[in-house]
């Protein structure tokens, strides 16, 4: 038993990087991950490791995330986009404006697409364990992962501003 | 199938930008790129999307963990409130059981039912009306287990998992999806070797709040009932006291 509380605190740094990159807030990033701890850590007793205990654990910060998602479209007057900071001056040296471009972009990213595409490229998960995460077969996750390349690249590339005055 | 006729996918085309590939596999999409200037492009625009969201949010896993976050930190707080919980639990389930049944009994004149009342009376209805079916005690029998969870996920818009209560000795029969009195309602039924009908309610839950167990008796009926990360669930059975509160406890843990 006390190995899975070592094995829960091993992942807390990659579910802070991976809420954190989700919503673009500190706080609530870090308030995403107490509530999975919290969570994790009662239920684990009747734990059976039919996957890693990471990808479990993602699995659970998603859940959370998305319920968390559901209850702020009812409240509407907590508006979603109070979550979009973007990182501290990034966009003052020239080298960094494609880092500001890209964060700026993840944002517009559609939720779906931001989860997949966090998980393969700053997570490093296999394939198979992003799809497990994500509750999707592979099929799904592949095109996924291709549409949030896509959108990716159109948003950054096309230049975000142009973008949003279409919008 | 010799490597030379093997099709070079888009699949390929991503493990390779993601590092996923070595050996034959990756020099087969070198080559097939060499071939290939746009492909190889766009593969150079993934990679570099790559280490744009790493250079973005990898610095966060190298930060300090607060200690708020500390996972025996929280392993403790969570042991001392269990530990407060048991001492008051006895009072506590005679009191809401008591609340339970009045809400029951007494909805006609006691205004609006609480919302746990009516998941307890919707959730015992249920069991009432199809732990006895012989023929159709479900819609969806056991042997669709995946259809079954991806199905009923969907209608109530929470991840559902399907509890296996095997090691409780219960196997899974089925389940059917209900109308509730705010929306759907998922029903799950097991039974055990002496063909005893349990069945587990779920609803989609309005607030996230989770709450410890309770408790109901409602003639031969015995319910625990919760709400949990988004769904409010009520098992029902007619069994003692004490197996129905392990059988939850398991139903508890493995619904995400």
């Amino acid at each position: 038993m006390p190995q899975i509380l070592d094995e829960i605190e091993e992942c807390v740094p990659a579910l802070r990087r991976y809420a954190r990159a989700l919503t673009h807030n500190p706080d609530l990033a870090d308030d995403l991950v107490q509530d999975c701890l919290e969570r994790a850590i009662r239920k684990r007793a009747l734990w059976r490791p039919s996957g890693t205990v990471r990808s479990w654990m993602f699995r659970i910060l998603l859940n959370i995330y998305r319920n968390d998602l559901r209850r702020r479209r009812r409240a509407p007057h907590l508006p979603l986009d109070t979550l979009a900071a973007d990182p501290p001056s990034l966009d003052t040296q020239p080298g960094r404006l494609a880092l500001a471009e890209t964060a700026r972009a993840m944002q517009s990213l559609p939720m779906e697409q931001r989860e997949v595409l966090l998980l393969v490229a700053v997570e490093e998960m296999s394939y198979s364990e992003a799809a497990e995460v994500l509750g999707i077969p592979l099929g799904t996750l592949m095109s996924r992962l291709g549409r949030a390349r896509a959108t990716l690249r159109r948003l950054t590339e096309a230049g975000a501003p142009k973008l949003r005055s279409v919008r | 199938m010799s490597r030379e006729e093997h099709k070079i996918t888009e699949r390929d085309l991503h493990a390779y930008a993601d590092g996923a590939l070595d050996g034959a596999a990756r020099a087969a999409v070198e080559a097939h790129l060499a071939a290939d200037p746009a492909a190889a492009e766009e593969v150079q625009a993934w990679r570099r999307q790559n280490e744009a969201l790493r250079a973005l949010y990898g610095h966060v896993a190298a930060e300090p963990v607060p200690p708020r976050l500390n996972a025996p930190r929280i392993d403790r707080a969570l042991r001392a409130r269990t530990i407060h919980w048991s001492r008051m639990a006895a009072a506590a389930v005679l009191l809401v059981c008591v609340g339970a049944v009045a809400g029951w009994f007494g909805r006609e004149f006691a205004g609006p039912a609480p919302a746990s009342a009516t998941l307890v009376t919707e959730a015992v209805e249920a069991h009432r009306i199809y732990a006895t079916e012989v023929r159709h005690p479900v819609e969806v029998w056991a042997d669709e287990r995946e259809h079954l969870q991806t199905w009923l996920s969907k209608r109530l818009d929470r991840a559902i998992t399907v509890p296996d209560l095997r090691e409780a000795g219960l196997t899974l029969v089925g389940g059917r999806l209900l109308p509730a009195s705010n929306g759907p309602a998922a029903q799950f039924m097991y039974e055990d070797d002496t063909g005893r009908r349990l069945t587990l309610y779920i609803i989609p839950a309005q607030n996230g709040r989770e709450t410890a167990f309770r408790y109901a008796k409602l003639e031969k009926l015995e319910a625990f009932f919760w709400s949990d990360e988004g769904i409010s669930c009520a098992l029902v059975g007619d069994m003692p006291r004490n197996k129905l509160r392990e059988i939850a406890t398991r139903a508890y843990e493995q619904l995400e």
